[in-house]
């Protein structure tokens, strides 16, 4: 029996994970558009998103478009395999197959 | 450990994150279309009121500019797995739309140029209503918005009617693309 991930159960943090892995491998969102998805303020999502790429789940890319900083979020392997396992793991519970 | 409705719960975010981040894709390459075909009927309104008697020529260059640019917005700005097949089955439906709009306004209603010129934009925007309603409302809300200005247009302005087309017309899907970018 798996564990649920207690980073990746943290509900922003899942939200986070949720919009990241929904797109294709190598993909990344911008902070802007993760911030209007998820609702979060600029602090408390830049908070939780060093907590996942301090776990290795999510790669932080910062540029320069044009003039402006534009910072880019991209769910790593190891990010994509620890939300399936989470994900399964919820499933589980809800089957019965876990207490 | 969480119960089985707290799991429920998580999952049901997840799902709605989900949706909200594909709404939010689909917005961001159908703005792009949007405005483009903005800019595009706001020439060729311009251009059919400058040179008259290029009116079909005029419409039939935006119209296949505007197709290819579709196709190329949607097919560069496509994420996701089936991006490119719904893109191609969008475009099928848009072209059932025109072959039935080309039936109603030639073969059937023999529409004069002022009744062609409000058909087909009223016309068009009935199939983003509808596209709406699997989409998002930002779509109905432009083609509503779009619509009642074009009507407006076509009983109030006269022997204007072509410049207050490129500005109800185009100058409205201008600003709802750049509206749906935002939401």
């Amino acid at each position: 029996m798996a564990d649920l991930d207690e980073i990746i159960h943290q509900p922003l943090r899942l939200r986070i994970m949720a919009a990241l892995n929904a797109l294709p491998v190598s993909t990344g969102l911008e902070f802007a558009r993760l911030k209007k998805l998820t609702g979060a303020t600029d602090g408390n999502l830049g908070a939780h998103i060093e907590t996942l790429a301090r776990a290795g789940y999510v790669a932080v890319d910062k540029a320069f478009v044009g003039k402006k900083p534009q910072t880019t979020v991209t769910a790593t392997a190891a990010g994509r395999g620890a939300f399936a396992r989470h994900v399964a793991t919820l499933q589980e519970i809800i089957a019965g197959k876990q207490p | 450990m969480i119960d089985s409705q707290q799991a429920s719960a998580a999952l049901n975010d997840i799902n709605d994150i989900v949706h909200r981040l594909r709404q939010s894709q689909i917005y961001q390459t159908a703005s792009l279309i949007i405005i483009m075909w903005g800019v595009l009927v706001f020439l060729g309104y311009i251009a059919n009121y400058t040179w008259p008697p290029q009116g079909y020529a005029i419409w039939a260059v935006v119209d296949l500019v505007g197709i290819a640019g579709s196709i190329a917005i949607a097919t560069f700005s496509g994420t996701g797995p089936g991006a490119g097949a719904f893109a191609i089955r969008l475009l099928m439906a848009f072209l059932l739309f025109i072959a039935f709009g080309i039936f109603c306004s030639v073969v059937l209603g023999h529409f004069g140029p002022r009744q062609m010129l409000v058909f087909w934009p009223v016309f068009t925007m009935l199939f983003y209503a509808l596209a709406g309603l699997w989409f998002g409302y930002a779509f109905i809300v432009i083609a509503l918005g779009s619509s009642a200005l074009i009507v407006t247009a076509y009983f109030y302005a006269g022997p204007a009617l072509l410049l207050w087309m490129a500005l109800v017309h185009g100058g409205a899907l201008v600003l709802g693309g750049l509206w749906m970018r935002r939401i």
